[in-house]
């Protein structure tokens, strides 16, 4: 951590530098092909602006929840494999960061993957963990295979292009000696824009992107402490990282571009109306989530790719917070039912006050973290209205999911902390977790109210605006409308007092029988249906295609192998029992074999001969 | 010597030669056995002979050298053929070859 927080001053005092280090790992020499200046495999590390600023929230996001984890896990089984995983999934996630080309940064890509699936899936022995952990392996999975196409496309399109023989002989890196080798003019556009498209389709899938967006809410299945640092801070972020990394190394397309702001624009929306009516603690915050990393994309598909990442570093305090704030209710009253929680605010003062300033990051209300960065996404893609006729509809619905942000999230944090006592009377007391448990969350609190105030330091200025220079974008910092952060503040303000009404000191709100908006409750409770439609896809043509193709491989491939088996077995067993072991047969076989010879030479060979004339 | 008595002597060295295989593969005593071997054997060593002596005085002594080279290795075989037969007789109590089954996987 303290390693990864030096680096990154060192990349605010003297910013643009890129330290890269790296050894060949396979060289193919020059050869016909798709690679006419030969093909180098590359591992090594960068620290560039970008980097630097992912490493600081991998770093300390990782080393608080580690610390909390001493706290929330300490009666759990299985307590080797939980920090055998975490571990490997920090140190995959710092190479992930700091990883120099696409192939490098694909393989811990990977890795991050899998140990979301066994992190999610910790407590295996629930079902429904379990499948939670399979649906996040098989959707990213889904993404996973569009990126590694787009991988591929890049590089067939690039091969040759860049110098000292091409992109493929210097093994694909983002920068070589300080200068960046992408985008390079000259590449057919059509073949670019699929690549990007492949891309985002990477990104979607790992950030939780619409439609790939249905894992992450059934990801809070595994360990709070997991969902913080994987589920909300590091992991899913990763796919917005690649973005932004491919949008500076590589280029985007106009087109591209607006299918991120598309996807982007209407995730956000999207997945913030789902988190208005859910009553677990963790899904709303996993929806929130969702809708967050929706903001973080439509910048990055505006061209302001280090605002969504600074939308990202606010984004993992506040949200590993809430997520441990949200652990600490869950570590002391046993339940993850909002409506069965209520007046723990008297029990566990700290906890409220964490959640509540996590709260107000998250609804953007100065001069806590998430509005600087929420409302720097907010100008960066106003500012670019005018490019793009289209822009406008998702603008206004990532401008509008700031109202419901902010009333799911104080919904939640009534629903909690206000009132008299539980609605539940079965609930044990509340108490306060151990100190381990309340130190990340008073750091995190810390950071939560200054992070966006660091956009304030010079260096840290300089970091988001060196690091945009690359992609060709201006590097003017989106200047801060007022009128635009006034309405936006206002929606937060009117989200925050509409929670208030509703749900403030105790209140339950409940919606009648008969209310015409009940249909729209059951369908954002049903998530769109789409977990269902998912199902229903995966049951009615994924499930008779495998069966198919499984009864392919059982019976024709594994048919024909074990047929080939079966026949030089039964066949060898009958040549077998001609082996008696008696010498007098053995001289039969002999005698049988020079008669077959002579009537071969003397009676086929002439006819033969004579037949076919001999030559 | 003319052709017709090359003929009578060929037959008679088919003969051998069908008597020796009979012997093999009907006779059980592992030392009849021996003795089929060796009369399948003489067939080819008359043949060696007949084709030394016709026509007369053409290919010198090869044939003869042959005959004599044979006949010692007929002997040789004869002598591990029986040093065969008591090795089975004390490891079996018999010399009957359908009772020496080892050859079997």
């Amino acid at each position: 951590m303290v390693l990864g927080v030096l680096i990154a001053f060192g990349e605010m005092l003297s910013p643009g530098t890129y330290t890269n280090v790296q050894i060949t790992w396979l060289h193919l020499p020059p050869a016909p092909g798709p690679f006419p200046n030969g093909f180098s495999l590359v591992m090594g590390t960068l620290v560039d602006p970008i980097s630097s600023l992912m490493l600081v929230v991998v770093t300390v996001v990782g080393f608080l929840v580690m610390l909390y984890s001493i706290g929330y896990m300490h009666s759990d089984r299985g307590l080797p494999r939980y920090y055998a995983e975490m571990s490997l999934f920090l140190a995959a996630m710092t190479g992930l960061v700091l990883a120099n080309n696409l192939l490098e940064f694909f393989l811990f890509w990977e890795l991050v993957g899998v140990c979301s699936y066994f992190l999610i899936g910790f407590y295996y022995e629930k079902p429904s963990a379990a499948s939670a952990a399979k649906e996040a392996f098989l959707v990213t999975r889904i993404g996973d295979v569009l990126f590694l196409l787009g991988i591929f496309l890049y590089f067939s399109t690039y091969a040759t292009a860049g110098p000292d023989g091409g992109w493929a002989a210097n093994g694909f890196v983002f920068a070589h000696n300080s200068v960046p080798f992408l985008p390079l003019p000259g590449a057919n556009t059509t073949t670019l824009t699929i690549a990007g498209l492949l891309i985002l389709g990477g990104a979607a899938g790992k950030s939780a992107q619409f439609p790939l967006h249905v894992w992450l809410p059934d990801a809070m299945e595994g360990p709070t402490t997991v969902s913080a640092l994987i589920h909300a801070a590091t992991m899913v972020a990763a796919g917005v990282y690649l973005l932004a990394v491919a949008s500076v190394f590589l280029g985007f397309t106009p087109t591209d571009q607006l299918a991120i702001v598309a996807v982007g624009g209407f995730t956000a929306f999207f997945a913030a109306t789902m988190a208005v009516v859910h009553p677990d603690i963790k899904r709303v915050i996993a929806y929130s989530t969702i809708s967050q990393l929706g903001y973080m994309v439509l910048a990055i598909g505006a061209g302001f790719a280090m605002v969504g990442l600074y939308h990202l570093f606010t984004h993992a305090f506040f949200k590993a917070l809430l997520f441990l704030a949200a652990g600490s209710v869950i570590h002391a009253v046993g339940t993850q039912d909002l409506f069965r929680m209520g007046g723990l605010k008297k029990h566990m003062r700290l906890t409220a006050a964490a959640f509540a300033i996590g709260g107000l990051a998250l609804a953007g209300i100065p001069p806590f973290a998430g509005f600087w960065s929420k409302d720097d996404i907010l100008a960066s893609v106003y500012s670019q209205l005018g490019t793009h006729p289209l822009y406008w509809p998702f603008f206004v619905l990532a401008f509008s999911a700031v109202f419901l942000t902010a009333y799911y999230i104080f919904r939640a944090w009534f629903l909690a902390f206000s009132g008299d006592g539980p609605r539940d009377p079965t609930l044990p007391a509340a108490h306060e977790g151990p100190w381990v448990m309340q130190v990340p969350l008073v750091v995190l609190s810390a950071f939560a109210v200054v992070a966006g105030l660091f956009v304030f330091v010079p260096g840290f200025q300089h970091l988001l605006v060196q690091g945009t220079v690359l992609g060709g974008i201006p590097p003017t910092y989106p200047a801060t409308d007022l009128a635009l952060s006034s309405i936006s503040v206002a929606l937060g303000l009117g989200g925050i007092g509409l929670a208030w009404t509703l749900w403030g000191n105790g209140r339950v709100f409940s919606l009648a029988e008969t209310s015409p908006v009940q249909p729209l409750r059951r369908l954002l409770l049903n998530r769109y249906y789409f977990k269902a439609g998912y199902d229903a896809i995966g049951l009615r043509a994924v499930y008779p295609f495998a069966r198919a193709t499984d009864f392919v491989d059982r019976f024709v491939i594994d048919g024909t192998v074990r047929g080939l088996e079966r026949m030089f077995g039964a066949g060898s067993d009958r040549l077998r029992s001609i082996q008696s072991g008696l010498v007098s047969d053995y001289a039969a076989y002999v005698v049988a074999g020079l008669l077959a010879l002579f009537v071969l030479l003397l009676i086929v060979g002439p006819y033969l001969l004579g037949r076919f004339g001999g030559g | 010597m003319t052709e017709l008595a090359l003929t009578g002597f060929l037959g008679l060295s088919a003969a051998l030669v069908g008597i020796g295989i009979f012997g093999i593969l009907t006779r059980r005593n592992f030392i009849l056995l021996l003795i089929s071997v060796e009369i399948a054997m003489n067939a080819a060593i008359l043949n060696f002979v007949y084709f030394a002596a016709f026509p007369s005085g053409t290919h010198g002594l090869s044939g003869q050298a042959i005959t004599v080279v044979l006949i010692g290795f007929a002997a040789t075989e004869v002598a591990v053929g029986l040093a065969i037969v008591l090795a089975l007789n004390r490891l079996k109590g018999t010399i009957n070859v359908a009772r020496a089954t080892e050859l079997k996987l």
